[in-house]
């Protein structure tokens, strides 16, 4: 029986349904409604949208929202420096960041290494790692909005919600593991090329 | 940019001092919400497990609130009802607990006498009934203000319970809101590990306390020595300031022992039964439920005690240990930010 169907019989027999109107979660679900007139893109239309969070049920997107900082950048902003303490992992849910290899970026000198743009995310080594250092410098690119989640955001949903803290964390080895593939494509690439190089020379 | 992100940085600052400020203008309003915050730590571990996808969070912070000023407030309003009857009491004991603090005395002069050769000119039995005489005078004519701040807390501390309970998720979304983008990361770090300290550093004093004072009480009951509840709550309460807390806990049960006229009364005794529960508490208590909390030297850890009643009596010695640890902590992480960009 569907949860609707089972609120009707009740008070249908007059019962006490002991259930108080939760206005956050209605808010929530009236926003991340498909047939929802607002134009404006939901916290839950955005993870639905992230493939490596597509485990995630609208329940859970709904618990881990709740534990997100939303952080608002301008143009050229820093939002972390190479070398500084890292705590946490952000989503981009509006605008996009430029990724510097130096802790104080200059593109004439090269220091570019990439652009991120809207539902793309960075900084997860911040997440896991105790004592993590930042190993690139970002700032944003144009006005941009982060979701943030950090250090003890995650001690507390692993205390609080110990199965979606699993899964998140999960998903965070499984976002580290794609880096390191890619790493690892990228480093066999250079090789063939100093190799080819070299012969050439 | 670099001026706007100066602007809110320097705006940010500005409003944790002027917070500051009021705080210490205003102390009638501040240590009512400071005791609240500090309950609140403390039963946040608690009230987030009994909440967690529960609907009744509002009966889980009621019966929080209600164990809370049940036990703050009942022991407190108890002393208040019976002050009078109890100052009459000590006022009647006063002139014998003097002759027979005399009698000591001079036993205890007419023994440095025969060893040194002459008698102390000093009278410090009449120095002390004199101080206890004119605290006790002070005390009674300040009562009616100590009632008005019990009944001004006893409606506060509620208040502002009940606030953090219900309210603290939207402030603190707030207050995060209005750090600046470029220190928020550690500030937000920071001010959690400060927050999950400090509430789990009171828990482990209070238990310590807990323990030490019940080990204190079945010792004394378990030799027949006086007064084994009330000597048992000092020794307990006492024992949470480091160091100097079991020292002060000491002296009233010393001081039973050595007036009482009761021949099976030593001072033996209780300085075994202090002494070992201050050793399980050393080796047993501290290092479990404390030490771990606050990584703190010693030295450290009594000069801040020292500091602390400079500040601000005996609850600034008690609460001033966390806030060492916090600032060791901050330090740390300048100087590991420092140590990598200079």
């Amino acid at each position: 029986m569907s949860y609707e169907n089972e609120m009707r019989d009740r008070i249908g027999r007059g019962e006490n349904t002991g259930e108080r109107l939760d206005i956050p979660l209605l808010r929530y679900m009236w926003d991340s409604s498909p047939l929802s007139f607002l134009k404006k893109e939901s916290y839950h239309d955005f993870f639905k949208k992230i493939s490596v969070l597509n485990s995630f049920t609208d329940n859970e997107i709904r618990l881990f929202t709740g534990f997100l900082h939303r952080r608002e950048f301008m143009a050229n902003e820093m939002i972390f420096k190479q070398g500084d303490s890292g705590y946490g992992f952000y989503f981009i849910f509006s605008g996009s960041v430029n990724i510097f290899s130096s802790p104080a970026p200059s593109e004439e000198l090269g220091d570019f290494v990439i652009k991120l743009e809207k539902h793309q995310y960075f900084g997860e080594m911040g997440l896991l790692e105790e004592f993590n250092r930042r190993s690139a410098t970002v700032t944003a690119a144009e006005n941009t909005v982060l979701l943030g989640i950090f250090k003890p955001d995650l001690d507390r949903m692993l205390q609080v919600y110990p199965v979606l803290g699993a899964k998140f964390l999960r998903e965070t080895a499984l976002i580290m593991a794609n880096r390191m593939g890619q790493i690892t494509r990228e480093i066999v690439a250079l090789k063939k090329r100093i190799k080819e190089l070299e012969q050439r020379v | 940019m670099r001026r706007i992100q100066t602007t809110k940085l320097v705006l940010f600052v500005l409003m944790l001092v002027a917070a500051v400020v009021f705080a210490f203008y205003f102390p009638r309003l501040t240590l009512p919400f400071g005791f609240a915050y500090i309950i609140y730590l403390m039963s946040r571990p608690f009230t987030l497990r009994l909440t967690t996808g529960s609907r009744k969070q509002r009966l889980v912070y009621f019966a929080f609130m209600t164990i809370a000023l049940i036990l703050l407030f009942l022991p407190l309003f108890a002393t208040f009802y019976n002050i009078d009857t109890d100052f009459m009491k000590l006022s009647a004991q006063l002139p014998e607990a003097q002759r027979m603090m005399q009698e000591k005395f001079m036993e205890l002069n007419e023994k440095f006498h025969g060893r040194f050769g002459f008698h102390l000119k000093i009278d410090p039995v009449r120095y002390v009934m004199n101080k206890i005489r004119f605290q006790g005078d002070l005390l009674l004519s300040r009562f009616p203000d100590y009632l008005t701040a019990l009944f001004e807390w006893m409606l506060l501390v509620p208040l502002f319970l009940y606030f953090f309970f219900m309210e603290s998720k939207n402030f603190g979304v707030r207050f995060l809101r209005a750090i600046p983008n470029s220190i928020f990361e550690k500030t937000y770090v920071l001010f959690t590990q400060f927050n999950i300290k400090f509430g789990e550093y009171i828990v482990a004093k209070f238990i310590e306390a807990t323990i030490l004072g019940t080990l204190v009480t079945i010792g004394m009951l378990a030799v027949g020595f006086p007064y084994p509840f009330i000597l048992g709550f000092i020794a307990g309460t006492t024992n949470i300031l480091p160091y100097i807390g079991p020292v002060i806990g000491f002296v009233p049960a010393l001081l039973v022992a050595i007036l009482s006229k009761d021949p099976n009364v030593t001072v033996w005794e209780i300085v075994v039964i202090f002494g070992v529960a201050n050793l399980i508490d050393m080796i047993l208590i501290f290092p479990l439920l404390v030490s771990r909390i606050v990584n703190l030297h010693p030295i450290v850890v009594v000069m801040s005690i020292v500091v602390g009643s400079q500040l601000g009596g005996i609850v600034w010695m008690i609460f001033i240990i966390p806030f060492v640890a916090f600032f060791k902590l901050l330090f740390k992480e300048v100087y590991k930010d420092l140590s990598v960009h200079l």
